[in-house]
């Protein structure tokens, strides 16, 4: 065994240009793997704190962007007149916003204060920040990303430019800016303070519509049950409704743009292979080099299993280390590196996750197998006698 | 004294596996570029094609798209006031009165996911402002039928949208409105649009207001004083150059272009690595024969030349192959949800000279930087000792 690990390192550092050249040829593809899953394993996460949270989303059946009348809250809220089963029902409209002289857009959803706390626990609002959020009706929780995009902290005053009537500036005060919510984009702020705008500024405009109301429920029978009951109990009515999970609400949205996650999985896989082929050349190249060395091996009476395995385990350890290295690099890059703050739509942050970066170095492995596979089959199924009647 | 091409070729058969495996490297490179670009160049093209730089949009203040914009009568009756409109054929303004809103209807793929499409309600006028809208199959509809004209790309990517079919729409998705045209404007972002009358339109969506008016100037200086005098106090609405609307839009594109850079980047790294590997390889086979034609005459800069064509050769033929491969997907049509409008723009992946262009320079980056360092070696093989080994 100790002879075959110095004969392991002894290959490995016989060519180091070589050795050096196929790390990186592996260890570069692992890099764009690990970038791409952690965007796709972001937004995982993000759709399944949606599920986890035992919310419907209620939008109306013929286009998410027909608004609702705001007094669809207290019909909902009559399924459960208790107020066990259907905790809150939170309207929402969304406003989005500009600042002056920014193209950015300040993605704003404005929703009934005291439901939205209640449906939104994920939120982890502290004490002082839920009590300043309900008593200030120009307060606004913003998006950690938003807040460090912009630079704005708690205490702040904002102005905003909704893009929808009324359109005419809006101060908020800053009174969170939702450190532990998944959502890092979406600002909120009050519905009465935004209506009241709307009534005063743009009376001619709709009001009291929403776009869509979220309710947290008890349990996931309850989830399942207001579902369909929500649905029945507008149908026939103007505006019916189309009650679904958070989950595929959202998922809805994220297929529509780019259909990211699908794309980057057929990146990363492209990506994966392009890795192999470079393995592949390096391991065949290794294997022609050193033809007469595994003949000599052969003949002096190791057994074809036995130089199987060295070209194995030498392509295993050259891609692992490739792989390891291709795998670190983006996690220290992104988590201790001004690159942390490269922002990504949706989930803002790429956060790597230590999974993402063990799943890569599996994978190096199994570029590192699947590349010696043939040369590793030439040499054991190599006859010594044709062997040595080659060498030099 | 350069040495034959046809010295490399018969080297590169050498060592088929190698040869073969750098080139579908080099060939997967390409092929990701390509297709990559090709969505930024299918959206960019589709909106190049939108809008003209006669024709000016007005939207409310602080509206980011036309989807929330909203134009009072007042307002519009303002706008008409403007200097500068041209007339249509009929002596009449040539100003369109616009009202957008958006439907879900399904793609007509396996998923059948649904994808907000746009609506425009238009009277007659908005034929003559936007010119390039012309039907291709079927009629326009009658003003005051429940009828629509869609866009091509629409039709080809959205479920039931052919001549005859019907689609509900309205504030509770019960009128049901025919199909009876298929317009094409070359492209641009109204084909993944449905038109239809105004006065039907505004009244089965239960709105009172125009969400965007465009307006044909007489002639292309008009604009500035024109557009100064709409977003002035006179009638204090905002009105751009339809061009510099969609050119706005297309900004979007550029997220792609960078997330390409990024990722290619990388890659090539990795393949420049994978050619030098195989170079190398070739260059140490080789030593005798390299020493050879030191002896007979050959100068270093021929063996240079020499190992960079051969590594240009695979590289060059891979990225033809690359290029050939990307064009099987040009043309096929995807669509997007702009974060601006909230409606799905349709368009259609394309190949362009451009992005060829580009594929070949990275082709031969990569040949010629994979290549030079071994080159450099084989050039330095010392004649004596090599021939000793004779």
């Amino acid at each position: 065994m100790h002879l075959r690990l110095i004969y392991l390192y002894r290959n490995l550092t016989r060519n180091p240009l070589r050795t050096c050249l196929t790390c990186a040829a592996v260890g570069l593809p692992m890099v764009i793997y690990v970038l791409s899953s952690a965007v796709i394993v972001g937004m995982e996460k993000f759709l399944d704190n949606s599920a986890k949270q035992l919310r419907l989303a209620v939008a109306h059946k013929a286009s998410i962007v027909n608004p609702l009348p705001d007094g669809y809250a207290r019909k909902i809220q009559s399924l459960d007149p208790t107020g066990t089963r259907l905790t809150a029902v939170c309207g929402m409209r969304w406003i989005g916003g500009k600042i002056e002289n920014d193209p950015r857009l300040v993605s704003t959803v404005a929703v009934d204060a005291e439901p939205f706390v209640n449906a939104f626990p994920d939120y982890q609002l502290t004490p002082a920040e839920k009590d300043a959020w309900l008593k200030d009706r120009q307060a606004i929780i913003l998006g950690r990303g938003t807040a460090a995009q912009f630079g704005w902290n708690v205490g702040d005053r904002i102005t905003l430019r909704p893009s929808l009537p009324p359109y005419t500036p809006m101060e908020f005060h800053v009174v969170s800016t939702a450190d532990k919510a998944t959502d890092p984009l979406t600002n909120w702020c009050h519905r009465t303070y935004f209506e009241e705008e709307l009534k005063k500024q743009y009376p001619e405009a709709p009001q009291n519509m929403v776009s869509f109301f979220f309710i947290k429920c008890a349990s996931r029978q309850d989830l399942d049950r207001f579902r369909i009951q929500i649905d029945d109990l507008f149908k026939g009515s103007i505006d019916e409704t189309k009650t679904q999970d958070e989950k595929a609400f959202m998922n809805e949205y994220i297929t529509q743009q780019f259909n990211l996650p699908r794309n980057l999985a057929i990146l990363s896989a492209v990506t994966v292979f392009v890795a192999i082929m470079a393995a592949t050349n390096t391991m065949s190249m290794n294997f022609r080099d050193r033809f007469n060395e595994y003949a000599t091996l052969k003949a002096i009476g190791f057994g074809g299993g036995y130089v199987f395995s060295l070209i194995q385990t030498e392509s295993l350890g050259l891609c692992l280390v490739g792989g390891a290295i291709g795998a670190l690099a983006p996690y220290a890059a992104f988590r201790f590196t001004p690159l942390r703050n490269v922002t990504v739509p949706l989930i803002q942050h790429l956060e790597i996750q230590p999974i993402v970066c063990a799943y890569a170095i599996g994978i190096a492995g199994a570029i590192g197998v699947i590349a010696a596979v043939w040369p590793a089959v030439q040499a054991f199924r190599m006859k010594v006698v044709t062997a040595l009647r080659n060498l030099e | 004294m350069a040495l034959p091409l046809y010295y490399n070729w018969r080297n590169l058969r050498v060592r088929k596996l190698s040869s073969a495996l750098t080139f579908i490297v080099v060939a997967v490179l390409v092929l990701v570029l390509c297709v990559l670009l090709s969505f930024a160049a299918g959206i960019r093209a589709s909106l190049a094609a939108s809008g003209w730089s006669r024709n000016l949009l007005v939207l409310k203040p602080g509206a980011t798209a036309e989807s929330t914009s909203i134009i009072t009568p007042d307002e519009y009756g303002r706008v008409v006031q403007a200097h500068d409109i041209a007339r249509g054929p009929d002596g009449e303004l040539l100003i369109s009165q616009e009202l957008c809103t958006q439907t879900s209807i399904p793609r007509r793929n396996a998923a059948r996911n649904l994808a907000n499409v746009a609506i425009r309600g238009v009277d007659a006028t908005a034929f003559l402002v936007h010119p390039e809208v012309r039907i291709v199959e079927g009629r326009r509809f009658e003003p005051g039928q429940l009828e629509i004209v869609v866009g091509k790309a629409a039709r080809d990517r959205f479920e039931n949208l052919r001549i005859g079919g019907e689609v509900r729409l309205g504030r509770q998705a019960n009128r049901v409105y025919r199909v009876v045209g298929v317009f094409d404007t070359g492209g641009g972002a109204f084909d993944s649009e449905i038109w239809g009358p105004r006065a039907q339109i505004s009244d089965s969506y239960n709105r009172r207001f125009i969400s965007s008016a465009a307006l044909r100037l007489n002639d292309d200086l008009a604009a500035t004083g024109t557009i100064a005098y709409i977003n002035g106090p006179a009638v204090a609405l905002e009105s751009k150059r339809e061009t510099d609307y969609y050119a706005e839009l297309a900004k979007k594109t550029r997220e792609i272009v960078f997330l390409t850079t990024i990722l290619i980047i990388i890659m090539s790294i990795g393949a420049a690595f994978a050619v030098a590997n195989t170079m190398y390889a070739a260059v140490d086979g080789r030593r005798r024969e390299i020493a050879m034609l030191r002896t007979i005459g050959f100068s270093k800069a021929a063996i240079i030349t020499s190992f960079v064509t051969e590594s240009l050769l695979i590289c060059v033929v891979a990225c033809a192959v690359g290029v050939a491969a990307s064009l099987l997907f040009a043309g096929s049509r995807q669509d997007f949800l702009s974060d601006m409008t909230w409606t799905v723009l349709a368009y259609e992946l394309r190949i362009t000279p451009g992005i060829a262009a580009t594929a070949l320079a990275l082709a031969c980056a990569v040949g010629v930087l994979g290549a030079l360092a071994p080159a450099v070696r084989a050039s330095r093989v010392r004649v004596i000792e090599a021939l000793r080994k004779v």
